[in-house]
């Protein structure tokens, strides 16, 4: 217990005889932890995003011009039999019209010229929750583009798949300047630990000196690290709280925007939780490696 | 008698620069030896050897029996618990008080509160500065700051006390009172090994002399009454 105390009292000592050292490496690591922070928020929202748009999506299955009212029935039944399918609806070309006229007034005049109503009939659908993914579209439009009747089938996945891709290159950005960015906070709080090591080398030879094991006289330093990159990813979270507030704030003052306020999301707890035990690992890394450098040049 | 210390053709040196050159002694339980030579003689080295803090190039040591060369590194913790050393440059933490230095073996080897608390307290009476408990170092005399190294060297009862010059920063009369101190600690069972370059220190103690002159040994003498 009392080894435990004094262990405890050391990595605090030491963190409070290099104060400067201490709270300039806390404020690397938070700045660099937020920059991480940055990256994995955006990735986190384009990837909802995504998902909702995924999920949104509707499918229009044209018919050919001269399809008969016994056709059109007899494909609505196959629609509905899918089991891919959870919804579809019937759009005749009158109803088409209509909603064309309604949705573009100004344009209307277009049609009128034509004579008659070019536009077509067809079917709103929507799939199923568990076939939404970008193939199970893909796969479920080419077999009814076959379907006697069906003209066209058509939906807006090109810019799903593009949006898609932007997020593939956001992970693999994230995780580059991850690494990078946590090799720079191995390498500051090892730093830290370094100075304390230097600082404390004479204490540290009558330690061993006096039947100190190499674990009694390394805890502080693994403690000490551990608790700056605690801190450092604490700070950095609330950098990244602080800086997401303000940006929701401006694009709700911006008017034009209006809506995706309420869209976005800061990381659920849980993934806080994980960025703080993250940081605590940066920080024993950083200790480790410095631990072992000062070990071997003095063993 | 049995032999506490134990050194066969040891051998050691430093950029081929001899500290030792085949030394064979042999240092009886309950001994007090004063290790003699002039600076560079290899006392230190014979010191430092005997505690792990260095392998010899050559040959076997053995404390307690135990074969020094043979220890893991993991090991020596446990040999450096049982030999006491005591510096020249007393070697105290500037910002533990005395107490805490004192207690600082015990910590590190997991004793209880109330254990440290007892044997702090015996060791420090022991060389007459309980009074200094709550000081720090620097704020005692050299002489002072001796007597706390010698209380950490002792606070966990050594089989053996190695002091490397211990009085190399003190006055006559500190040197005559920390001499006194050794040898109180050997009539209680310790076996301690003095080194010293000081003639002075050799006229005051009544025992056995092992010579080093550039790392060899010189035949033995007895000195004092």
């Amino acid at each position: 217990m009392k080894q435990l105390f004094y262990l405890f009292r050391e990595a605090w000592a030491n963190m409070r005889t290099n104060r400067t050292t201490t709270v300039v490496a806390i404020l690397s690591t938070a700045f660099t932890l937020a920059c991480i922070g940055i990256f994995l928020l955006l990735y986190m929202n384009l990837r909802s995003a995504a998902g909702w748009l995924q999920e949104d999506i509707k499918i229009m299955v044209y018919l050919d011009e001269g399809t008969t009212r016994e056709g059109v029935q007899e494909l609505e039944d196959k629609l509905k039999a899918d089991p891919m399918v959870a919804g579809a609806l019937f759009i005749s070309k009158e109803q088409a019209l209509t909603e064309f006229r309604a949705q573009f007034p100004s344009d209307s005049h277009l049609l009128e010229g034509l004579g008659e109503n070019p536009l077509p009939a067809s079917f709103v659908v929507t799939l199923a929750q568990n076939f939404r993914s970008p193939d199970a579209v893909n796969r479920w439009a080419e077999r009814v583009r076959t379907m006697a009747g069906v003209a066209k089938v058509d939906y807006n996945q090109d810019w799903i798949d593009a949006l898609a891709g932007l997020i593939r290159y956001i992970e693999l950005a994230a995780i580059g300047v991850g690494v990078i960015l946590s090799a720079a906070a191995v390498t500051i709080i090892g730093n830290t630990i370094r100075l304390a090591l230097f600082a404390r080398r004479e204490e540290i030879e009558i330690l061993r000196f006096i039947g100190a094991t190499r674990a009694f006289i390394r805890i502080p330093y693994f403690l000490e690290g551990a608790v700056l990159g605690a801190c450092g990813s604490a700070l950095s979270l609330g950098i990244l709280k602080f800086g997401f507030e303000l940006f929701r704030q401006q694009i709700r003052s911006v008017g034009r925007f209006s809506g995706i306020e309420n869209m976005i999301s800061f990381f659920p707890l849980s993934f806080c939780l994980a960025l703080v035990v993250v940081g605590i690992g940066l920080g024993f890394a950083g200790s480790v490696v410095s631990l072992r450098q000062f070990w071997d040049e003095r063993a | 008698m049995d032999a506490m210390i134990q050194l066969i053709h040891v051998s050691k040196s430093y950029d081929r620069r001899a500290a030792l050159s085949d030394v064979t002694l042999e240092i009886e339980k309950g001994e007090f030896v004063l290790l003699m030579g002039p600076s560079g003689a290899g006392k230190s080295t014979l010191l430092r050897l005997l505690i792990g803090a260095e392998q010899p190039d050559e040959g076997q040591i053995f404390v307690q029996g135990r074969n020094v060369t043979k220890l893991r590194q993991s090991e020596v913790p446990y040999l450096r618990r049982k030999v006491g050393s005591v510096f020249q440059d007393f070697r105290l933490l500037p910002k533990k008080s005395v107490f805490e230095n004192v207690a600082l073996p015990l910590i590190v080897q997991g004793s209880s509160t109330m254990d440290i608390r007892r044997k702090v307290t015996e060791a420090l009476r022991a060389v007459g500065v309980d009074h200094k408990k709550d000081q720090l170092p620097n704020s005692l005399s050299a002489g002072e700051r001796q007597r706390v190294c010698i209380a950490r060297a002792i606070v966990n009862g050594p089989i053996v006390l190695l002091a490397d010059e211990p009085t190399g920063n003190l006055d006559p009369e500190r040197t005559a009172e920390i001499i006194e101190l050794f040898k109180l600690i050997n009539a209680r069972g310790t076996t301690v090994v003095v080194a010293t370059h000081d003639p002075q220190v050799m006229t005051q103690v009544n025992r056995r002399v092992i010579t080093l002159m550039r790392g060899a040994l010189v035949p033995e003498q007895r000195v004092g009454v």
